[in-house]
């Protein structure tokens, strides 16, 4: 019981901050993000395809958005979200895999959103782009490799959950010198997106496209939020390595104190 | 008037939506907390048993929900095979294929996953086909090795460093080369290795929280336009 409620305290802390944050960037306090390559690379791809009279392909990966694997997924949906939107504007239609049917219905979605205001004929055209290729990952590497063999794609955007299969497209990309962006969550596929890819976004860095791509306050906030708790965990982790190693239990309420000051000295530096 | 109507009509769907998620969402959070939380709920007896009771029939409708995407899925996939076929596309033959395969699969799995045809399917071409791809990996490996072991800054200095040592530690000539290699090998995975690896997976909790909160107070709304 002490556990969960220690994991529902986390959940309030988190999503009090996360709310505040979001209030802050809402009202005019927006902070300096570091600079991600990869997000730098997006910005201009849909460009590049379009002066090469070829399109560009986004790959969501083998996750679903009904079980562990959903934030990777709705990160690869951020990115499409972008990439559609300047697709839209330029008229090509970016081609986009899957391997989950429920992760297909949302791509649907935010593709047929992203070109709300072209013809009719376009947004039917731009959703039938949308494949479904194979819930299997081997198979689903399959159909990418045959997507990027052939002449249509000038780049590839891979971001998602990917396992082993990542480096079955990971170099077919590579083996064609097409501009290549992959991410993913998972440390085991982080060697193979680093080997394969031209920029990387690696770990935790695909849940910022929302913030960097499209400038979205609650996403700035959440990242926000994610820090201040990265420093509260950090803090605690060092702490308890301190006090089992010094068996001095008093420093527990140093730490608190301290953890307590750092989060106020966050929310005090929004507040300026 | 019409468009005001529509415009209408949609945002009452929209925020509709949103409610529903958010209910949703909440309700299953709080049951997987009461199914964990020794005793009774707030002194009620009966409480947990109702969270529990609705919770679980929101996950078997969301069950329900996703089995029927796949049939979606199928459609997905006969509709674009079908007008790479329709419209010539070079290389359709493999549409034709497909399509042919999935009929047959489909008549071949009347049965169920268990019976013959579905079995032998699976064991002698399906999974002689996954481990043929996977196959190719080894060799995938190699040729991004060699693409990847080109030292052009620090940072891949690093990289094919310890990736040399790593290497050499795993294999008997390592050890005949020098006896520490092993060790060497043995503390990279175990300690720069492990600890980098335990900050990009703190990081990924902290980022799925996040997108979860987000997804929960309906600030992120994949589900509508």
């Amino acid at each position: 019981m002490n556990q969960l409620l220690l994991a529902l305290v986390f959940l309030v802390v988190f999503a009090g901050l996360l709310t505040f944050f979001t209030v802050r960037v809402r009202t005019g306090s927006r902070p300096t993000l570091r600079r991600i390559r990869a997000f730098d690379a997006m910005e201009g791809l849909v460009g590049r395809a379009v002066e090469s009279g070829r399109t560009l392909h986004v790959s969501l990966g083998v996750g679903s958005v009904a079980n562990q694997t959903t934030a990777d997924s709705l990160a690869g949906l951020a990115v499409l979200d972008f990439l559609s939107e300047q697709a839209a504007e330029t008229g090509i239609s970016p081609l986009v895999s899957m391997a989950d049917p429920t992760v297909m219905l949302l791509a649907q979605n935010g593709v047929r959103t992203a070109y709300a205001q072209a013809p009719a004929e376009e947004v039917e055209e731009a959703t039938q782009q949308v494949r479904l290729i194979a819930p299997q990952p081997a198979a689903y590497a399959a159909g990418v490799m045959n997507i990027l063999d052939s002449d249509e794609v000038d780049g590839t955007v891979l971001v998602g959950k990917f396992g082993d299969e990542y480096l079955l497209m990971g170099e077919t990309a590579a083996r064609h010198r097409m501009a290549h962006i992959g991410g993913a969550s998972d440390p085991n596929t982080l060697p193979f997106i680093y080997a394969s890819a031209q920029e990387t976004l690696l770990g935790e860095e695909i849940y910022a496209a929302g913030a960097y791509l499209k400038d979205i306050p609650v996403h700035i906030g959440s990242l926000i939020a994610q820090d201040t708790m990265r420093w509260v965990v950090a803090l605690v982790i060092l702490g308890g390595v301190l006090i089992a190693t010094t068996q001095w239990w008093w420093l527990w309420i140093v730490v608190a104190l301290l953890t307590l000051a750092l989060v106020a000295s966050i929310v005090m530096s929004s507040l300026r | 008037m019409a468009a005001r109507i529509n415009a209408a009509i949609s945002w009452i769907g929209r925020v509709g939506v949103t409610v529903v998620a958010i209910v949703v969402g909440l309700f299953v959070l709080a049951d997987m907390a009461a199914d964990r939380w020794a005793g009774t709920l707030f002194g009620m007896s009966g409480l947990k048993q109702i969270i529990g009771g609705v919770g679980y029939f929101l996950v078997g409708w969301a069950a329900i929900v996703i089995a029927f995407t796949l049939l979606l899925g199928v459609v997905n996939v006969v509709s674009v095979h079908l007008r790479q076929i329709q419209t010539k596309k070079p290389n359709s033959i493999y549409s034709i294929v497909l399509l042919v395969s999935l009929v047959a699969t489909l008549i071949f799995g009347v049965g169920g996953p268990t019976s013959g045809g579905s079995q032998f399917i699976f064991d002698y071409i399906l999974q002689p086909l996954e481990s043929t791809l996977f196959a190719l990996l080894a060799i995938f490996i190699a040729t991004a090795a060699f693409r990847a072991f080109r030292v052009r800054d620090l940072e891949t200095f690093f990289f094919v460093l310890f990736a040399i040592i790593v290497l050499l530690g795993q294999v008997p000539v390592g050890l005949y080369l020098w006896s520490e290699l092993p060790v060497i090998k043995d503390w990279i995975l175990d300690v720069p290795a492990l600890a980098g690896t335990r900050g990009i997976l703190l990081g990924v909790a902290l980022g799925t929280i996040a997108t979860g909160l987000r997804v929960l107070i309906g600030a992120d709304r994949p589900y509508t336009d």
